[in-house]
């Protein structure tokens, strides 16, 4: 029998009689059968036997119903985040969008609080996600931006682009008509490929891409602000487009041409607007309801 | 495999009776190897859950494997252990004390101290195999089976048990 099971075979009774003789002879034996002996009268420490098998009990209950969960959670995993992913789709891509109706107008705050006053039949848009890194607003009409110091940001119109650093601008873009005013700190507009740096009171106005001379601004802020819109050189049908879309009126003017307006009209008394038209171009005035029919006397 | 099943792990008497069977031993087993009760007693617990957790897909036969080999693994993440401490059975003093001379009955006592204390310095390996024999009862193919080794090598650790516990208890004269 091999030396290094020969005890493991003693312990488990499994000698045979001869070399049982031969062990019991060895110095060794005597304490190996108190070890024997008394290591058959030792215990292990007792437990709560009832206490483990109530905890498994317990825990393969919870674990049973969560299985019977287990397709509902995955629904609902799967719906969270689904609803989760459409979400921040929409979210990201969510657009602001501020409109002011005709014969209307609205101011509102841009995500870094510039103040944006939107003329009447004008409209806005913008991401409130990421604005830091995207700041930009797309334009259609004329709105009067207040930008708050340092913040640069861009205005989109299909005429043009404006860039603004830390100022005060108009810009209008309306079917043809494309005119930037900067009131304060520095405007770069970019349309048709042409790029202009304006300082303050100074102006760009394109019309069908031509640029047109605009006079030196002299306010601090649009005329059509405080409700007062002075006209330089423009087009009458223009002059009568603003005068619709600021009191929200159709107005019918006889198919002539015109000499070009100049001359301040008022954009909350329509009466007087229409009697300085009327005035100059020597109109007579007859209303009906909304619509406005101007005919030459 | 299905119609197994009905008689498997699964079924509450099933799965009551195997643990009425095994949960001592493995306990046992558990306490050996840490030498604290709360360890011993949360593994066995956790063993035991993942067996009915696992129920559908562990026959009857292989359960106790499955529920050591458990036991085994999650282990892994124990750190060894404190000293086990063993106590001794309490023996009827009337049929032993009686008619031994004092003397004896001293030896005898700091024999079993020494002992205590030279189980408490085997290895790990020595020890589990060497305690599930004596206080368990369990055959060497069993201790095999648990510990997940070949029978030959539990005889190795339960002779080489025995000679390292008389080597300390001689040295403890």
């Amino acid at each position: 029998m091999k030396d290094d099971i020969k005890l493991a075979k003693w312990l488990d009774g499994k000698m045979t009689e001869r070399e049982l003789q031969e062990f019991e002879a060895l110095p060794g034996f005597e304490t190996y059968r108190k070890i024997k002996e008394y290591s058959g009268v030792l215990t292990a420490p007792d437990t709560d036997i009832e206490n483990i098998y109530q905890n498994v009990t317990r825990n393969k209950n919870k674990r049973s119903s969560v299985r019977k969960l287990n397709p509902w959670f995955a629904k609902i995993a799967a719906m969270l985040v689904v609803t989760l992913g459409l979400t921040y789709f929409f979210y990201t891509t969510h657009t602001t969008n501020t409109i002011a109706e005709a014969g209307k107008r609205t101011e509102f705050l841009l995500p870094d609080n510039s103040s944006v006053i939107l003329n009447a039949d004008s409209e806005a848009e913008f991401r409130t996600w990421n604005w830091d890194n995207n700041r930009k607003v797309e334009l259609e009409g004329e709105a009067f931006f207040k930008v708050a110091k340092g913040k640069k940001f861009d205005v989109v119109t299909n005429l043009g682009t404006v860039t603004v650093v830390g100022t005060q601008f108009n810009v209008k873009a309306r079917e043809n008509r494309f005119d930037v005013t900067c009131f304060e700190g520095k405007v770069i507009v970019k349309s048709n490929g042409k790029e202009v740096t304006l300082t303050p009171g100074r102006s760009v106005a394109f019309e069908n891409g031509k640029n047109i001379n605009i006079p030196l601004e002299e306010g601090q802020q649009p005329g059509w602000i405080t409700y007062e819109v002075n006209f330089h050189n423009e087009k009458l049908t223009n002059v009568i487009d603003e005068v619709e879309r600021q009191y929200n009126v159709t107005i019918d003017l006889p198919e002539r041409s015109y000499s070009n307006f100049n001359g301040l009209l008022p954009m909350n008394d329509l009466n007087t607007a229409l009697d300085n038209i009327a005035t100059v171009y020597n109109f007579e005035i007859k209303r009906e309801g909304d619509k406005i029919i101007l005919t030459s006397e | 495999m299905k119609k197994n099943s009905l008689s498997s792990i699964c079924e509450e008497i099933t799965f009551s009776n195997f643990f009425k069977d095994h949960v001592k031993s493995l306990r046992n087993y558990l306490f050996y190897k840490f030498g604290n009760e709360e360890q011993a007693d949360d593994v066995t617990q956790e063993a035991f859950i993942k067996l009915w957790q696992n129920c559908a897909d562990v026959p009857p036969e292989k359960a106790k494997s499955f529920l050591y080999t458990v036991a085994n693994n999650t282990s892994l993440n124990h750190i060894a252990h404190q000293k086990v401490v063993l106590q001794y059975v309490k023996r009827n003093k009337h049929t032993h004390t009686d008619d031994q001379d004092p003397e004896f009955l001293m030896e005898e006592e700091q024999f079993k101290i020494k002992l205590q204390k030279a189980i408490a310095g085997l290895t790990e390996a020595q020890r589990t195999a060497f305690l599930l024999h004596r206080i368990d009862g369990k055959k060497y193919h069993e201790i095999a089976e648990i510990l997940g080794i070949s029978i030959k090598a539990v005889e190795k650790r339960i002779h080489g048990a025995l000679v390292e516990l008389r080597k300390e208890i001689e040295n403890m004269r």
